[in-house]
């Protein structure tokens, strides 16, 4: 995954400012930096959610927002919101992911769905922050991505789900290729991660 | 891909029939539109059937745009739309999807409204059931179509309430004639206009064309 001299703006705003960044296959990398660096606008631009407005943001030497389907399989974005529809359940969440991956559901097979299985027939609206934040961290995984983007993946998560995230991001750590957003310092050493930091949309 | 589409549908139409948000809505608005119109026209006094038939397809077109409006309501809740458009199928999927369930809401819709329109502006003799039937149904695929590809344009604006109308009802505008046309017709009226094709052969033309179309640019259009 690769950002050359990748900018974003939002009207008169400049979220990223020529950022240049390579990610090689199966390094995990952590986003250090605080609110409002552009940690997340980089996330959505190397998922190829939103368009740079300068510079390529590429996958496999492809341009992210071009991304085929064969590419788009092997990849995995979590963002600020869960991504998950709200009326439905947590089984039916992971069921339509499946489904649109082409899988069949594995509750049971995911570590990230630990703890899930309980509650996995609950309508997920009355599921709290943590619990929304592991699902999708379980919807993230469930498709065994070789990239996963996570934005600050720990956010809501108590002590057993930060734990939790370590172990998925740990075992994930050779197998894919890994870039977390975070504030928390730690996470790159716990990892054995590279850390890059972000200030005022440029890479430090 | 028609797998896809058909689970992102599924998934909407459970939703509804969870939430009741879009159809109740839908029902209060189409009903109360042609009660208004019926006493605004007298129409026991004999409104005629050109007046009929067009009170009932603008009714049905400005409620199709109410339901238009929540037409991507879910995904905006927690941001499903990214893990759609992640999702390693065709884009179009999404739209199709989006559009069979528009299409549910209309037909659920219309099986109310219809007869309710049928009572309170026919006292004696109605037009013949079939052919408005047939042109609802034909007029509801094309409005879902273009309906749901222009609610996916108008997603990311910050006036998308405002801007959907603006985009859905002109281009309503010849769904709209050639219902009124054969519902006209339906009386054993000559409404006249279609050419050769007639009206219903002139909805079935504009599906398809709107088919292609939004096919083709819905890839496009749904991101960012």
């Amino acid at each position: 995954m690769t950002l050359e001299e990748c900018s974003k703006r939002f009207g008169e705003r400049l979220a990223l400012r020529k950022a240049t960044l390579a990610v090689e296959p199966g390094e995990t990398v952590v986003l250090l930096g605080p609110n409002g660096a552009g940690k997340s606008t980089l996330l959505r631009l190397a998922a190829g959610l939103l368009r740079p407005t300068a510079g390529h943001a590429r996958i496999d030497g492809i341009d992210a927002v071009d991304a085929p389907r064969a590419l788009r399989a092997g990849m995995a974005y979590a963002g600020h919101r869960s991504q998950l529809y709200r009326g439905l359940t947590a089984r039916e969440n992971l069921a339509l992911h499946a489904r649109l991956h082409g899988r069949a559901l594995d509750l049971d097979g995911s570590r990230a769905a630990v703890g899930l299985a309980d509650r996995a027939d609950e309508r997920i609206d009355g599921f709290s922050r943590g619990m929304l934040q592991r699902l999708a961290l379980a919807r993230a995984t469930a498709h065994e991505p070789v990239l996963l983007l996570l934005d600050e993946p720990a956010s809501g998560l108590d002590a057993d789900g930060r734990t939790l995230l370590d172990h998925v991001l740990l075992e994930g750590r050779g197998r894919r290729t890994q870039l977390v957003a975070s504030h928390d310092q730690d996470l790159p050493a716990r990892l054995g991660a590279r850390a890059v930091r972000l200030d005022t949309g440029r890479i430090a | 891909m028609i797998g896809a589409a058909l689970a992102i549908a599924r998934v909407k139409l459970v939703l509804e029939l969870r939430r009741r948000e879009v159809v109740f809505a839908m029902l209060l608005f189409v009903a109360a539109t042609i009660v208004i119109v019926h006493f605004a026209l007298r129409a026991d006094d004999g409104a005629g059937p050109r007046a009929a038939a067009g009170m009932l397809w603008a009714a049905v077109v400005f409620t199709a745009v109410l339901g238009l409006l929540r037409a991507f309501a879910a995904e905006a809740e927690e941001g499903a739309l990214d893990a759609l458009l992640l999702a390693p199928v065709d884009r179009a999927a999404i739209w199709l999807g989006s559009a069979l369930a528009q299409f549910g809401f209309l037909v659920v819709v219309e099986v109310v409204a219809v007869p309710l329109w049928w009572l309170l502006f026919f006292q004696e003799e109605g037009p013949a059931p079939l052919p408005v039937i047939a042109a609802l149904l034909l007029a509801n695929v094309g409005i879902a179509l273009v309906g749901t590809l222009a609610a996916g344009l108008a997603l990311g604006a910050r006036t998308r309430d405002v801007l959907l109308p603006v985009l859905v009802l002109p281009l309503a505008i010849p769904l709209v004639l050639a219902g009124v046309t054969a519902t006209y017709g339906a009386f054993g009226e000559e409404g006249g206009g279609f050419g050769p094709l007639g009206p219903l052969g002139f909805l079935a033309l504009y599906d398809l064309i709107f088919l292609a179309l939004a096919w083709g640019t819905s890839e496009h259009l749904l991101g960012d």
